[in-house]
């Protein structure tokens, strides 16, 4: 199973994005998306954007769960207190996992945020960064 | 004499200096460090200035703070004055107490190796290649312990000899007395 | 650069050493203001100054204080706030708490004008750092709070301009007013949503 996970800053930027594979299953982490779909991908989290303000308003919650979908690939949300919405396509429901995905997403881009050399919306290009996002993929999905 | 002076220092932070969150020092420090290198257009080596020249004019409204704290009476030698900043300034006012290390010889030069740093906590160096060269980010600790220094009559150098921001193994600062001040007067003393 | 071990992402986001003298950061903020002033040539540029660093931490102190409340609740419910008046309770209690070990005085909505809100506290500790000579009598230093409230409200999508008023009452000399004034698109959002 593949994964798409980008996080959007306040500007509907995208400040971090990865292929994800999983390493469940004997995957070894190796994203499989045909090449269409590496080219669709960013378009459906911009598109599910909309969708995600307009809920965000309707409740407390940073997770928002499964927001879209589109032919057969989910769009989970998570909206963090800054508004820094963390958006990833995948293919099967899993809502327990990702949303541990988000919450230690969320402790990662604090540690980032916290960093005085780094200000809100500014693109995270720290390849430790990367890392521990590759770590997470393999502890949930 | 070392753990009686540690005791005292302790006493002191519990009991006598008022204590904030540690979050908004730090984050404050990293604003104006962040502030300076936008105004400075990035030249870490002015960076490293000014942070020295803003140390100074902390240290030496510091050291009466620090006297009139403690009660401490002058020095009987620089060794005293290395114990003394690590142990019981240090700890009063950063909650921190670095290890003296690396005495020379002649006992003029001394160095502070600190395991935290409350200046730079999640702190990473921008990745622009000259940074992690050239900035030393803690630098206002220099200019602290210099100018403080200073008013008790002492000629410090005081400067960075690496520090874990650039990926060195450790934070250490380098202190080397280069001189007494003349028309010297007991400080502190009643 | 890969620094391994002494990365920010191995450290733990709860200090074991989480308190530090309050002259420490007294000596760093005035310092901070000399800095400011010999950059300024009015007093309104000064306390931009102040604003634009004490805005530049904003997010961070709102993303760490939302961090430590979620772990700390019982029921670890995240949440983010909605609405103007949490938001405001928010800064008025946890946030001011985190920063000054107090929560602020009162909490205020103007009675005239309808955007506008007030924070206020008493005796800030910001304002008992500084000594304001005579020619600067107009300066507020709690502009760099006023920064910082406006940035955790920007951060939290509640556009709005803080600034930071000096108005003495009963034995309060220091006494301070951060005078919110939001932006029309929130105000309109809120009726939209929230219906008063």
């Amino acid at each position: 199973m593949s994964y798409y996970f980008a996080m959007i800053g306040t500007r509907d930027n995208p400040i971090y994005e990865a292929e994800l594979g999983t390493f469940k299953q004997g995957g070894d982490g190796t994203p499989k998306f045909s090449a269409e779909m590496k080219e669709l991908n960013p378009f459906i989290i911009h598109s599910s954007l909309d969708i995600v303000e307009d809920l965000q308003w309707a409740t407390n919650s940073l997770y928002l769960k499964i927001i879209d979908n589109y032919y057969g690939y989910y769009v989970s949300a998570y909206v963090t207190p800054t508004n820094i919405k963390f958006m990833l396509l995948h293919e099967n429901k899993n809502e327990e996992n990702i949303k541990q995905f988000f919450i230690e997403v969320n402790d990662l881009y604090l540690k980032t945020l916290l960093n005085p050399f780094y200000s809100v919306n500014d693109p995270i290009k720290s390849t430790m960064f990367d890392s521990k996002i590759k770590l997470l993929t393999k502890k949930y999905l | 004499m070392s753990k009686a002076v540690r005791t005292a220092a302790d006493e002191i932070w519990k009991n006598r200096v008022e204590k904030i969150n540690v979050e908004l020092f730090t984050l404050t420090y990293g604003s104006v460090v962040s502030q300076l290198c936008r105004d400075l257009n990035n030249n870490y080596c002015e960076v490293n200035k000014q942070l020295e020249i803003m140390g100074e004019n902390i240290g030496v409204r510091l050291i009466e703070d620090f006297l009139a704290r403690t009660g401490a009476g002058r020095c009987n030698s620089f060794k005293e004055t290395g114990e003394i900043i690590s142990k019981v300034g240090f700890k009063i006012f950063l909650n921190i107490v670095p290890q003296v290390t690396n005495w020379t010889d002649n006992g003029k030069q001394f160095s502070l190796v600190f395991d935290e740093n409350p200046l730079a906590e999640f702190v990473e160096l921008p990745d622009d290649g000259k940074a992690v060269k050239e900035l030393w980010y803690s630098n206002v600790l220099c200019g602290v312990l210099k100018g403080a220094l200073q008013m008790v009559q002492l000629d410090v150098d005081v400067s960075f000899v690496s520090d874990v921001l650039r990926g060195h193994d450790q934070t250490e600062i380098k202190l080397r007395l280069i001189r007494y001040l003349k028309d010297e007067i007991p400080a502190g003393e009643d | 650069m890969n620094l391994g071990k002494n990365s920010i992402y191995e450290k733990n986001l709860s200090r074991r050493n989480s308190e530090i003298n309050i002259s420490s950061l007294s000596f760093l903020f005035c310092e901070m203001v000399s800095y400011c002033h010999s950059n300024s040539k009015s007093i309104s540029e000064l306390e931009n100054k102040l604003n634009i660093l004490g805005y530049s931490i904003g997010a961070k102190i709102l993303e760490l204080n939302c961090y430590r409340e979620n772990i700390l609740t019982i029921k670890k419910q995240l949440k983010r706030e909605l609405k103007i008046i949490e938001i405001l309770q928010f800064i008025h209690t946890v946030i001011w708490k985190n920063l000054f070990s107090k929560m602020a005085d009162e909490l205020e909505k103007s009675q005239d004008i309808a955007n506008e809100f007030m924070v206020i506290d008493n005796n800030p500790i910001i304002s008992q750092f500084i000594s304001v000579p005579r020619e600067l009598k107009q300066l507020n230093c709690n502009a760099f709070v006023a920064g910082i409230v406006e940035g955790v409200l920007d951060a939290a999508y509640f556009q709005c301009t803080v600034t930071a008023h000096t108005v003495p009452r009963d034995g309060h000399p220091l006494r301070t007013v951060f005078l919110i004034k939001f932006d029309p698109a929130v105000i309109e959002r809120e009726n939209i949503r929230y219906g008063y």
